[in-house]
This record gives structure tokens, sequence and C-alpha cells, in this order.
């Protein structure tokens, strides 16, 4: 069995009569980067609270290194450093003084100046945070939430408000840290970025857990798409349905490429019918397209 | 905790606000003197030295504001999260604030006595003698430290409310509204109170009443009006700021974040 770090089981929470979560269970491996997906008000940054002890929650168990956290039970969140939603940040303390305030005391300050280094914080850091940009306080609550080396690390958004080239740095350090045995839960909407450090996916809808696995999993059940352009696109359709094949509804013509579909063909059925085509591709599934199409198809309802 | 109440030393230390009340104390300490010194028929300089250049007002001013951002500022800057979701407890937290602005209030009270005590020596070195009792039953000196110590009493029975109203508002504004008001309203409503208690005499037993401990402390006379001896106004003072920390203590840990 895989070491586990963190485990949720039957997490249930409601805010008034609304249910926000209804019996999440998921858990993570020590050392994966673990992604936390879904829609705007799915519940992600919610069960992220409950993991970091900042309600109770009616049914459903908790624990870190195998010890049960709630809000009234702590001690394993020494452990953990977190980015929830927005940094919170003191207007008038600089970068500097806030990695200091809330670095343990075995922290050094060479390894805060590491930490400043790598998210490229430098020229900015002895700055009151007053002064500071959207991107410039995200980094900041980053730092903040390595600063302690935790063991697990949870980020709720982290590349809310990052440049290519920051993003590129943040990704660079996760996976550097993931190699060294550091466990992240990241919640993102940004997939694409996504999809570059995940080594498992726990897709959430309405308060429920809708898949958990590796991402290679759900993107195999992925379908290949023929992409093509042409001079007539409806009457392309048309004709290209009438022969059998299967049209994927979208604005452009695309179809569903099976076993037996072949370019030549199809190239041959247009061009005997007088339309030009102007560009053909082909299109793997990626993750947005895969989880896009798992929210469609779920079945999960309000409540 | 000693690591929390050194967090919070650590934020208050670089606030600018921190250091600017301290400043101007010390400068309004100095007009007050130097007037009295000007003007000692007007402004008694004996009486100016016990009570220490009227730095009280200014000294409660500044610790509602500072009682006030204390809790209020995370909820404002969003830092409340930070605070929490650590190895520490809700309880230890609020705790450690509360210890924090103690000894910031000390501080203040400490600060207000030495520098009475040089201001004294600079301008009023032969006017009247701390060691003297002048009739009364403490020496000056004695007074003065006496006199601090109700004040610091009745300071705590506001600021416990004020940290609870920004508990329950999460917003400064609103204690230190609440709580400046309700200090200054004190002399306007005096004589409105004492009506109201004459009629109904369980009315002494209100907060409000509690406030007039270091007055009465210093006029004894003023029994007549509060209808409780001064004992009775420390030991209600004491067990109103108990309750409303208590409160505050609860109200904080259930709050959702
Ligand atoms: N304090 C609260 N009181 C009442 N309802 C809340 C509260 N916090 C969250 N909710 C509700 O809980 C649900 C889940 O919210 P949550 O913030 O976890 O969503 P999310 O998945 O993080 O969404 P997003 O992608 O927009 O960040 C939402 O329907 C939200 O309205
Ligand atoms: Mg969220």
């Amino acid at each position: 069995m895989a070491d586990t770090i963190l485990d949720v089981e039957g997490l249930s929470k409601n805010f008034g009569s609304k249910k926000v979560l209804q019996n999440v269970s998921f858990s993570v491996d020590r050392g994966h980067i673990v992604g936390l997906v879904g829609p705007n008000g799915a519940g992600k940054s919610t069960i992220m609270k409950a993991i970091l002890g900042l309600f109770s929650y009616p049914s459903g168990k908790i624990s870190i290194d195998g010890r049960p956290v709630s809000q009234t039970s702590h001690q394993e969140l020494e452990k953990v450093g977190a980015l929830i939603e927005y940094p919170g940040i003191y207007p008038f303390l600089s970068g500097l003084q806030h990695l200091e305030l809330f670095s343990n005391d075995g922290v050094t300050r060479d390894q805060i100046m590491d930490i400043v280094d790598k998210m490229k914080m430098g020229s900015y850091v002895k700055r009151r945070a007053k002064t500071y940009s959207l991107g410039m306080k995200q980094k900041l609550g980053i730092a903040l939430a390595l600063v302690n080396h935790p063991e697990l690390v949870i980020l709720d958004e982290p590349m809310n408000g990052l440049d290519p080239q920051a993003n590129k740095d943040l990704r660079t350090i996760i996976l550097e840290l993931a190699k060294q045995g550091t466990t992240f839960l990241i919640s993102s909407h940004i997939l694409s970025e996504l999809e570059k450090l995940i080594d498992d996916l726990v897709v959430i809808d309405k308060g429920q857990i809708v898949y958990r696995g590796d991402t290679a999993a759900l993107e195999s059940g992925e379908t290949k798409l023929m992409v093509l352009k042409t001079a007539d696109d409806e009457k392309a359709k048309q004709l290209l349905s009438q022969n059998g094949y299967q049209i994927v509804k979208a604005d452009d013509v695309r179809i569903v490429e099976k076993d037996d579909t072949r370019m030549a063909d199809v190239i041959k059925l247009l061009s005997n019918n007088d339309i030009e085509i102007e560009d053909v591709s082909h299109v793997h599934n990626d993750l947005e397209t895969s989880l896009l199409a798992l929210l469609q198809n779920d079945k999960v309802k309000e409540s | 905790m000693v690591t929390l109440v050194r967090q919070e030393i650590f934020k208050l230390i670089h606030k600018k606000s921190t250091w600017a009340a301290s400043v101007v104390l010390l400068v309004l300490m100095t007009g007050i003197a130097v007037m009295s010194h000007n003007q000692p028929n007007t402004f008694n300089p004996q009486a100016m030295y016990q009570e220490s250049f009227m730095a009280v007002p200014w000294i409660y001013l500044f610790m509602i504001a500072a009682s006030a951002s204390i809790i209020a500022m995370e909820f404002q800057y969003g830092t409340i999260k930070e605070l929490l979701y650590r190895k520490y407890y809700r309880g230890q937290i609020i705790i450690s604030k509360w210890i924090t602005m103690v000894l910031y209030s000390v501080y203040f009270f400490v600060l207000a006595l030495a520098y009475s005590f040089i201001l004294k020596l600079i301008f009023f070195s032969g006017t009247f003698q701390l060691d003297e009792t002048y009739g009364a039953k403490h020496t000056v000196f004695a007074q003065t430290v006496y006199y601090s110590l109700t004040q610091f009493v009745a300071l705590w029975l506001i600021l416990s409310l004020v940290l609870l109203l920004a508990n329950l508002f999460k917003s400064s504004a609103v204690a230190i509204t609440i709580g400046i008001v309700g200090y200054f309203a004190l002399s306007v409503v005096a004589s409105i109170l004492a009506i109201l208690i004459k009629k109904w005499t369980w009315l002494k037993w209100n907060p409000l009443n509690m406030m007039n401990y270091p007055s009465q402390y210093i006029s004894p006379s003023l029994k007549s009006m509060t209808l409780l001896s001064t004992n009775e106004l420390l030991i209600g003072s004491l067990v109103y700021t108990a309750i409303f920390l208590v409160i505050t203590y609860f109200v904080f840990k259930r709050r959702n974040v």
C-alpha cells in the first residue's frame, strides 16, 4: 500500500441548510502532486479549509500522517503550509517581515532568502506590502506557505495573478520540492498549467467527488478527433454524416476518429463533391476537454 | 503562547501608529506641563502631576483604537486564516492578543508615570514635594500611582467591551466608535444616570456606573451618586471585564472564517 499523508473520509459540511460537501472521501500519497478541480462553488476551498481545521464539520474524518485533524486538534498542522483563496497580508509589514513573522524558530535567514530568490521577489521584498501588485502579493502568499518547509502544502488557486514567467518558476519550485518528498494539494482553474504538474486528480462537483485517480486514466477515455476546415463547413458536415461519420457539434468540422476512419477516404469524399479542404488536423482530448465532458455527464444534483 | 505574544508584539511595533501614539502622548503631556507652569492658578501643578498631566484620556483613546484594530485588522486584511490554520488553537490566538494589549497598556501607564516624573523635575522641582502628603492619606507620589491603577482597572472594563465588539462586528470603526463614545459620554450622561439610579437602585450595578471607580477613588463623596462603595465599584469592574472577555473568547472560538 502506498504511503498516505492525507486522508479525508466521508466529509460533509453544511452552511445553514445548504449542503456544501457530501460524503467526500479521498486520500493523498506522500510526495504526490494532487489536483483538486471543479466548477466555481463546487467546494474546493471548503475542503481545504476543513483540512486546515478552520471549522467543525458534522461528519467525516480527516487525518494527516494517520493522526486526526479537526478544529479542536491542530497538532498535525505543524507539518502543513497553505495558501487559501487569497493571501492575507499586513499592509504595514514588508514581504521579508511577513516571512520572519510566520517562520518557525528553526528557519534561518538564509533559508528565507532562498525562497525569496526562487520566487524572484528580491527586488521588492523589503518594501512594505501596501505597495505590492496582485501578483507580488500572490508570490508572497506562496512563499509564506513554503517558508517552514512543510511536508504537505495546500495551495488554492496559486497561479492567480501570476505572469507566465512566474507560473513557470512556481512549477519548477513545486516539481523540485515534490521530488524531495513534499506533497502538494493544488486547486486551480487553469487546467493547462495544472496538467503539467499533477500526478493525481480529484474532481468535485456540487460538493461530491465525481472522479478520483490519475490523470492518464481520465484522458485515456478520450476520443480522438479529426478537425477539418473547408470552404463550406455546413455542406461538409451534412455530407459526412450521410456517409456514416460521427460528427461532433462545433463551429468547425469535427469527426470522431474510429479505428477504421482514414483521412484519405474523408478527403476523397469531400473533393469528389467539390468541397475544398483548407486545413486538416488531429486533436487529442486535453485535461480541459476531458474534464468538461466528465462534468457535463455526471449525475450530481444540487441539493 | 510566548511565540504568539511575540508575533503580536512584532506586528504592533512595526505599525507606525504605535510610535506616533507615544510621541503624541509625550507632546501633549509636555504642553499641559508648560501651561501649568505658566498659569499655576488655573492649572494646579500638583493636581496636574497627580493626573499624569492629562495623559489618561489619551491613553484611553490610543488603547481603544489599538484593541479594536488588533482584532479587526485580521478580518480586514484576511490574515485571520493564516493565524488559525497553524498548530495553535483559537483560544491561544485570542489570549495572545489580550496579553499583548495588557502589556501595551502597562507600557502606556509606565511611560506616563515616568514622563510625569521627568516633567515634575524640569518644571516644578520646587513647587511641591513627591514624598509629602499635604494632609492626604498618601504621599503625592503614592497617590499618583494608586490613581493610575484605578484608571487601569476602568480602562480594561472599556477595552474588554471594545475587544468583544471588534469580534462581533469584525470592524474596528464600530468598536472604536462605541468605545470612545462610551468613555466620553460618561460625563454627559452622568447626571441622567444619577437620577435613574435614584429611581431604580438596582441600576447601580450597570457597567457604566462602574466607570466611576477612579473618580470615586479620588473623591469619595461620589458615593452619594453611585450608591456603591469604592470596593464594590472595583469588584464590579473586574467582574464585568471578566464577563466581556469570556463572551469574546466563545464568540471567537465559534466564528466561521
Ligand atoms: N461562509 C460561507 N457561508 C455560506 N456559504 C458558503 C460559505 N463559504 C462557502 N459557501 C458556499 O459553499 C460552496 C462552496 O464554496 P467554495 O468556496 O468551497 O467553492 P470553490 O470550489 O472553492 O469555488 P471557486 O472555484 O469559486 O473558488 C458555495 O456554494 C458557497 O456559496
Ligand atoms: Mg475557492
